[in-house]
């Protein structure tokens, strides 16, 4: 099945001189403009492709480096697709073929942004991009480095199908890195010889110094000027250990510094998150280091939740599948801006669309469902399941958001029917809690599928704004028992050292599992006089950016500590950081950013830090959700 | 292969798990997540599956769904058209990138709308170097192979695949619907039983299909007979209602009641952490005040730290007791 015609198009273009750059921003779209509508629904659509599949199957395998098809080809194309598409019309009305509804594509590769208006990247950055590889296509040549681009972010934000998409609008080729088979190490040590074990890195190195020498020779040897290329670098190796990443960091310095093409390189941001903390290091320590080597660093922001739901409801248009619009609303604002995994769910939520609305229906009608409630106490000694299924969303998303929402707003019947606990005693008037005008909270918890921890830090950090500004002691009961919870939270180290991985798995998921009631449940109880309604927005813990700042400060401190070139030589660390950070800040003036330090690594100097903060200021930005009246 | 399995002799019915025996082998089989298990349905009719991430606690059926799905869709070439590997194969970087990439790039000939499959199960316990080596390889041949990952939580993922996936999630199952499977299996099997002996097999379950079969058939093989003091005896977990009603002691102030109901729950033998988890359970679902739940619940926890501790002993769990009475006494009005 192979490429889509489009980007056969894109690739083939890149090769007649002149025009290419603007046959291509014209074409791309436009092919796919006239085809569709041009035979009504999708369903004709369709088998053109299926036709299409065995023919060309064999290019599939064969990656996107095969670059270099010549004009011809192109229009050849365009001519076998008027074929076929002629062909299985007629197949169409001999109704051969009328069981084949869908396409066999993805969304997201049949989808794919192949002009700039379709990016759903912010128009800025885009601009800021091209007008990046403009510059550097035009710039003259032998000079070195200064040619290397970082795009960070995190993942399904646009990254890659922004620089392909400028690629193509500006008529570049676009060179990737794909890493090859290799052999496996048992196959390795079981064969012959002959077989040479090469590591990814290896390869990597391999790939990199093949691009400085031939960035040497072939643009100005060919003698055709309009030949442009662009590197991108998508798939970083994995590296583990300080010396294969000391190794990895090496050879894309080198690459940097000496590169006479421009360079892209994209790396994903992780998440905090303590699984995997090891990634996490990497990926923040290479783009400090990326970036200390002089490449050009441009931060992608998650896409905004309008602009998702402008290019969801394009697509659905497209299928001409039935969606509701708030079917579209929901995914976009849970996705978390990303792009990629919006249309994902698109594709799997529109797979049926009469289950869709029932599904909507209950998400949206859960708040007032207390006939499930009445599930509990009919067999209160047994566990209950619960039977609504949530809503899409990656982690830390809509539904936990949601969960947020009932508790903070804490809505309860008005007047009081207590006489469930007549039948055992009265409790104190002021320990009397109206019945909840919700699920039970243990429910709603296990429905937000979220970390006890994130639920912890997030009620934590946006309870008071609930709370009636008076009820000072409210806040106190509250606040007490968040801390309980957070102190059954952390449990005690001697505990998971000591059991076996089994059964302390055992044993945590279940001081867990009472720490999320004991938060939640707390926050309920605690709340007794809720601040009028009105609308709030729910921020993301500050904490976790205290942490990450703190984290990575100390981090560029100790590395400056070991770099010999610094003043700060030989100290411990505390000295450093008491007496050597301000002492430095106070005698050097304010505006003498740079020190004339070659280290890379300057705290105190500011342009890292100072971008740094800027950088986490704004994502921290993007990271709050509002929620209004649930 | 439970389609084969279930024709087999009635000899040898025991040699089976009857959890093997009685997995669905068709998706609309499924038990319960009836929103999640309907796509799939779809999708095994038409084709064209999407990269999936089915998360969820065990037992809820994600990897049977999967299985099926697979079975399904491809038929006759499941066997040249599925990769399976779960987390007792060989995992790891190089294998991702070999084994999986090798298997992308094979042409198999398939229906049209039909796509190869990789099934990754236990996608979690995956390195985070393998999980990222997974990330292009998905990307360049989406259209010749799709990918299933089943994992129980789905943040274990690194957040480059969740992108390129659609998230299915699996909840724990209801009581009623693992009981409406139970009924099947033990019609199947001419199981004698009673109604009370099959609530306490779902007591125990919690929501994990699974396990309530497995506990079905070690209650079956081991006393012929399903009723509530043998599904406890097998499973061996302090009774419910047994701590339900210490509970009840407490909070109706009869402390000394509640004291010898827990003596003779520790003489019987059960550890402090047994006891402490089917006492969770319990108030989690005892309809009791607000305040009592919350300051119960509290406590609760603070003994279960103390017990991982280590410090198990009697005492702490007559302790518990203690400040059960005192929360019930500064309550009371």
């Amino acid at each position: 099945m192979g490429k889509r015609p489009p980007l056969v198009v894109l690739s083939s273009s890149s090769d007649d001189d002149g025009g290419g750059g603007r046959c291509t921003a014209s074409r791309g779209p436009s092919t796919r403009k006239t085809r569709t509508p041009a035979t009504a629904p999708p369903a004709k659509q369709a088998p053109s492709s299926s036709r299409k599949k065995p023919r060309r199957g064999s290019s599939g395998g064969r990656g996107r480096r095969r670059a270099s098809e010549t004009a011809l080809s192109g229009s050849l194309k365009d001519e076998f697709d008027m074929l076929t598409e002629d062909f299985s019309e007629c197949l169409n009305d001999l109704g051969v073929s009328g069981s084949m509804r869908q396409t066999e594509e993805l969304w997201i590769d049949k989808y794919k942004p192949l002009s700039l208006g379709e990016l759903a990247v912010h128009k800025k950055k885009v601009e800021d991009v091209k007008n990046w590889l403009e510059e550097k296509l035009k710039a003259p040549k032998g000079t070195f480095g200064g040619r290397s681009l970082v795009l960070t972010g995190q993942a399904g934000v646009g990254k890659s199908a922004t620089v392909k998409a400028i690629a193509a609008e500006i008529g570049a080729d676009l060179c990737e890195w794909t890493t090859p088979v290799p052999t496996l190490w048992a196959e390795l040590v079981h064969a012959n010889s002959e077989l040479e074990y090469v590591s990814k890195l290896e390869e990597f190195e391999n790939f990199v110094n093949k691009i400085r020498k031939y960035s040497l020779l072939s643009p100005t040897s060919i003698g055709s000027p309009k030949k442009l290329i662009i590197i991108l670098i998508d798939d970083i190796p994995v590296t583990s250990g300080k010396a294969s990443f000391a190794r990895l960091g090496k050879c894309l310095t080198g690459l940097i510094q000496s590169t006479q093409i421009p360079t892209v390189i994209s790396l994903t941001h992780h998440h905090k998150n303590e699984a995997n903390d090891t990634a996490t290091w990497n990926s923040e320590e290479l783009e400090s280091l990326l970036q200390g080597a002089g490449a050009h660093k441009i931060v992608f922001n998650p896409v905004t939740v309008s602009s998702i739901k402008k290019i969801l409801l394009r697509i659905c248009k497209q299928e001409s599948s039935g969606t509701t619009e708030e079917l579209v609303h929901q995914i976009a604002t849970s996705c978390g801006g990303d792009i990629r995994h919006a249309i994902m769910s698109l594709q799997y939520y529109c797979l049926n669309p009469r289950r869709l609305d029932s599904a909507l229906a209950i998400s949206a009608s859960l708040s007032d469902l207390k006939g499930h409630a009445t599930l509990a106490p009919a067999q209160d000694c047994y566990g209950l399941g619960s039977v609504i299924h949530s809503p899409c969303g990656r982690d830390e998303t809509l539904t936990l958001f949601h969960a947020l929402g009932k508790f903070l707003h804490n809505k309860r019947e008005t007047h009081g029917d207590v006489n469930i606990d007549l039948d055992s005693f009265s409790l104190k008037e002021q320990l009397r809690r109206n019945p909840l005008k919700m699920d039970v909270p243990e429910m709603i918890l296990s429905q937000a599928h979220g970390k006890v921890r994130t639920v912890a830090d997030f009620l934590h950090e946006n309870v008071v704004d609930f709370i009636d500004d008076d009820a000072v002691d409210d806040a106190w009961v509250v606040m007490s028992y968040l801390s309980e919870a957070d102190c059954l939270l952390a449990g005690s180290p001697i505990a998971s050292a000591r059991w076996t991985v089994n059964e302390s798995n055992e044993s945590e998921n279940m001081s867990q599992l009472i720490a999320a009631s004991v938060a939640a449940r707390g926050v309920l109880f605690g709340n007794a006089h809720p601040s009028p309604s009105r609308w709030h927005t729910i921020r993301s813990p500050k904490v976790w950016q205290i942490e990450r700042t703190f984290r990575s400060t100390k981090g560029l401190i100790l590395k400056e500590r070991f770099d010999p070139s610094s003043t700060s030589g030989s100290r411990n660390f505390s000295d450093v950081v008491t007496d050597f950070r301000p002492f430095e800040r106070w005698i050097s003036p304010h505006n003498d950013m740079a020190r004339n330090n070659p280290s890379r690594h300057d705290v105190a100097g500011g342009p890292n830090s100072i971008d740094m903060l800027g950088a986490e200021g704004s994502n921290c930005e993007e990271d709050e959700d509002e929620i209004e009246e649930w | 292969m439970a389609a084969s399995s279930s024709a087999a002799a009635p000899a040898d019915t025991y040699d089976i798990p009857w959890v093997e025996k009685y997995r669905p082998s068709r998706v609309a089989d499924v038990v319960g997540n009836a929103d999640a298990v309907s796509r799939l349905e779809v999708i095994a009719r038409d084709g064209n599956m999407p990269n999936l991430i089915l998360s969820g606690p065990p037992g809820t059926g994600k990897t049977t769904s999967i299985l099926a799905l697979a079975h399904e869709m491809l038929g006759p070439s499941y066997r040249e058209g599925v990769l399976e590997l779960n987390a007792s194969d060989d995992r790891g970087l190089d294998v991702v990138r070999n084994k999986i990439k090798m298997f992308a790039q094979k042409k198999v000939t398939l229906p049209p709308g039909r796509h190869k499959i990789v099934i990754l199960d236990e996608a979690d316990s995956m390195t985070t170097g393998a999980q990222q080596a997974l990330r292009r390889t998905m990307e360049i041949y989406s259209n010749t192979t799709r990918f299933a990952l089943a994992c129980n939580t789905s943040s274990k993922i690194i957040e480059p695949i969740q992108s390129r996936c659609a998230i299915v999630r699996f909840s724990r199952l209801s009581d009623q619907e693992i009981l409406g499977r139970l009924m099947i299996v033990v019609a199947a099997e001419k199981v004698p039983y009673v109604p009370e002996g099959l609530e306490a097999i779902i007591f125990t379950a919690d929501g994990d299909m699974r396990q309530a079969l497995n506990n079905l058939q070690a209650t079956v093989s081991g006393f012929r007979f399903v009723n509530q003091e043998n599904v406890f005896k097998v499973c061996d977990q302090p009774h419910p209602l047994h701590v339900k009603s210490m509970v009840k002691n407490v909070l109706d102030g009869k402390f000394d009641e509640a004291c010898s109901g827990l003596k003779q729950l520790y003489d019987l033998g059960y550890s402090p952490t047994d006891i402490i988890t089917t006492l969770f359970r319990v108030i989690k679902n005892y309809d009791m005040a607000e305040f009592l739940k919350l300051e119960l619940l509290k406590e609760t926890g603070f003994a279960h730290m103390r017990i991982c501790d280590g410090v198990g002993s009697f005492l702490q769990l007559s302790g518990l007791l203690a400040k059960f009475a005192l929360v019930r006494e500064t309550a009371k009005a």
